[in-house]
């Protein structure tokens, strides 16, 4: 894990959606069975356990958090295939209209989106908080709207719902800063954070 | 309580009850087909407005569902931005700036 590695700025640039997410050669989420979607959960979860034990300033998770890292090359890919689902099913809330068009008008706002954000050449991390950011956007503009034609309807006052729908307004644009914030960490940082979750190990910044 | 009233006479009075500074209040608006309007456009009404408490409902869950969706998704990648950085030799300073460990090895 020590190899020189080439900055990004000396990468050919590529097309977001042409650049792989570190998908392992032959695997396809589509056709992953009960017991591979459950190995993954797992590996998430105790990925999460071991940077609790971390954060907390045990150092003794650090050897198996890097193990998994580099073990488990398609949990970038399988998280990112997660957004493709959880976006499919925004989309479909938010333009109930079959033809009219607007699903593609939104996707292409969202691909220039993740093209903007995420950069030239970005690394498999940045591209897994790209795709938080552009999600959480779509929630906030899902949540926004609902409340905006609930109110034009009069169907929700502020006694009878309004202010659960606030409150879960609110949360929502927590959860975009809270993406926003990380992903402006990980480029401070800077080169020193080497990527190893997608089979290739890349700096995230140049 | 059945909102017709059967009056001494044995005729059937239809009445609405609503609350007015914590009391009931009970209005009689009429017997015959007045009152079977008035049952009518209550009914109605009544119908309508548990539709529209479902459909908020439904809509609700919907909502909470996809929620979680999100949830789910900010968790994962949060744990893996966060183990990538600590894999890197970072410490996370008082839950907010990242900073490389001193102590941090040759091998990252």
């Amino acid at each position: 894990m020590t190899e020189e590695l080439p900055s990004k700025s000396k990468l050919p640039v590529r097309r977001y959606e042409d650049r792989l997410v570190g998908c392992p050669p032959g695997s396809d989420p589509a056709a992953m069975t009960k017991e591979e979607k459950e190995a993954h959960l797992n590996t998430v979860e105790r990925l999460a356990e071991l940077v609790e034990k971390a954060g907390k300033g045990d150092k003794n998770p650090l050897p198996e958090i890097r193990k998994i890292l580099k073990e488990s090359p398609e949990l970038a890919w399988q998280l990112m295939d997660y957004a493709k689902y959880t976006e499919y099913h925004y989309t479909k809330m938010m333009v109930k209209e079959e033809g009219s068009g607007l699903k593609e008008v939104l996707s292409c706002q969202l691909a220039a989106m993740r093209e903007e954000i995420a950069g030239d050449n970005p690394s498999p991390l940045e591209r897994l908080l790209t795709e938080r950011i552009v999600i959480t956007w779509l929630q906030i503009q899902l949540f926004e709207g609902l409340y905006a034609s609930n109110m034009s309807k009069g169907t929700t006052t502020i006694a009878q719902g309004g202010n659960y729908e606030q409150k879960r307004i609110d949360q929502a644009y927590r959860r975009h800063l809270s993406a926003i914030k990380t992903l402006a960490q990980i480029r401070k940082l800077g080169p020193a954070v080497q990527i190893n979750i997608a089979q290739r190990q890349v700096n995230t910044a140049s | 309580m059945s909102p017709w009233e059967k009056r001494e006479r044995g005729r059937l009075y239809y009445t609405r009850s609503r609350k007015v500074n914590g009391r009931v209040v009970r209005e009689y608006v009429g017997g015959g087909a007045l009152g079977e309007l008035a049952a009518l456009i209550d009914a109605q009404e009544r119908q309508r407005r548990e539709e529209e408490a479902a459909a908020w409902r439904e809509e609700q869950e919907c909502l909470e569902e996809l929620a979680g969706l999100i949830d789910e998704f900010c968790e994962a990648v949060e744990t893996v931005a966060r183990a990538t950085l600590l894999a890197a030799g970072f410490r996370q300073h008082n839950r907010g700036e990242w900073r490389r460990r001193r102590d941090r090895g040759t091998t990252i």
